[in-house]
């Protein structure tokens, strides 16, 4: 079912829709908030933004996707969490540059020495579609720092912009910037050892 | 002169069309003469459109029970 569809069916109360739009996007929405709340409030950040989104879901306009409208409700949810609660998620160290990943892949003189190698795979597609690599990835996101795996989630996962991810972070665009681009080149890092050897 | 250590660090900004005008132009020439770079910024491009179409752990979602859950507190 394409997203149309689903969005179609959702305005219909169609059961089957709503089970499907949960499963495709509760696991993403309590992970991204699970570092805005806590890990025992996301469950229920998740369960206030599937409320709101099911009685908005009429005045949605399709505008972004619907994973990226879900992503700015819960992020709503998870601030008014925080005032009823009264709880601070403390974010301390967020934000500062770890550095270049494959810094040790270049000479003094800034060229490669390790250059990355051809892959095997030349879509999202076919590299999603082989199941120990789709471990492999999942694995890797999680291994990532908190401060670049919730900046991930938010851009790639979640579509947000960099002004919307600094808000619910309470970070500079700029320390948003360098976050992805050091989350992705782990990613990157994972995915060209997976092309190199076969295995996670 | 960019170097392939500074062009890796122009990845995201690169991918994201991000550049001011007279980096893009340095970028440009970059890419012209060396395809580890070329290739490099091409798996990064990848590596986020992996990331953006990546699924996140469906089978692990009981979806009709978070659905009842919501109904009971609708009620």
């Amino acid at each position: 079912m394409d997203e149309q569809e689903l969005i179609k069916r959702l305005r219909q109360g169609d059961k089957g829709a709503l089970e499907t739009v949960i499963k495709l996007h509760h696991a993403f929405l309590v992970a991204m908030a699970t570092p805005l709340v806590g890990n025992d409030l996301a469950d229920d950040v998740a369960q206030e933004t599937w409320l709101r989104a099911f009685a908005a879901i009429g005045k949605f306009e399709g505008r972004s996707k619907l994973r990226t409208w879900l992503a700015r409700i819960a992020i709503n949810e998870a601030h008014a969490m925080r005032r009823k609660t009264g709880r601070e998620v403390s974010l301390d160290g967020w934000g500062s540059d770890t550095g270049s990943p494959i810094g040790a892949r270049f000479n003094e003189q800034g060229a490669w020495n390790a250059p990355p190698t051809q892959w095997h795979h030349e879509t999202p597609d076919e590299l999603l579609t082989e199941a120990e690599l789709y471990e492999c990835i999942h694995k890797h996101l999680h291994k990532l720092p908190e401060d670049q795996q919730s900046v991930v989630m938010m851009r790639e996962l979640g579509g947000l912009d960099y002004g919307e991810i600094a808000r619910a972070l309470n970070l500079a665009e700029g320390n948003i910037r360098v976050l992805l681009h050091r989350g992705r080149q782990r990613m990157h890092a994972m995915l060209n050892h997976f092309e190199e050897v076969g295995t996670c | 002169m960019l170097t392939c250590r500074e062009m890796s660090e122009l990845g995201s900004d690169i991918i994201e069309g991000d550049l001011r005008l007279s980096t893009r132009w340095a970028v440009f020439m970059h890419l012209k003469m060396c395809p580890r770079c070329t290739l490099y910024i091409k798996q990064l491009k990848l590596t986020a459109a992996v990331l953006q179409q990546l699924p996140l752990n469906t089978e692990a979602v009981d979806s009709a029970a978070i659905l009842e859950k919501l109904q009971e507190r609708d009620k």
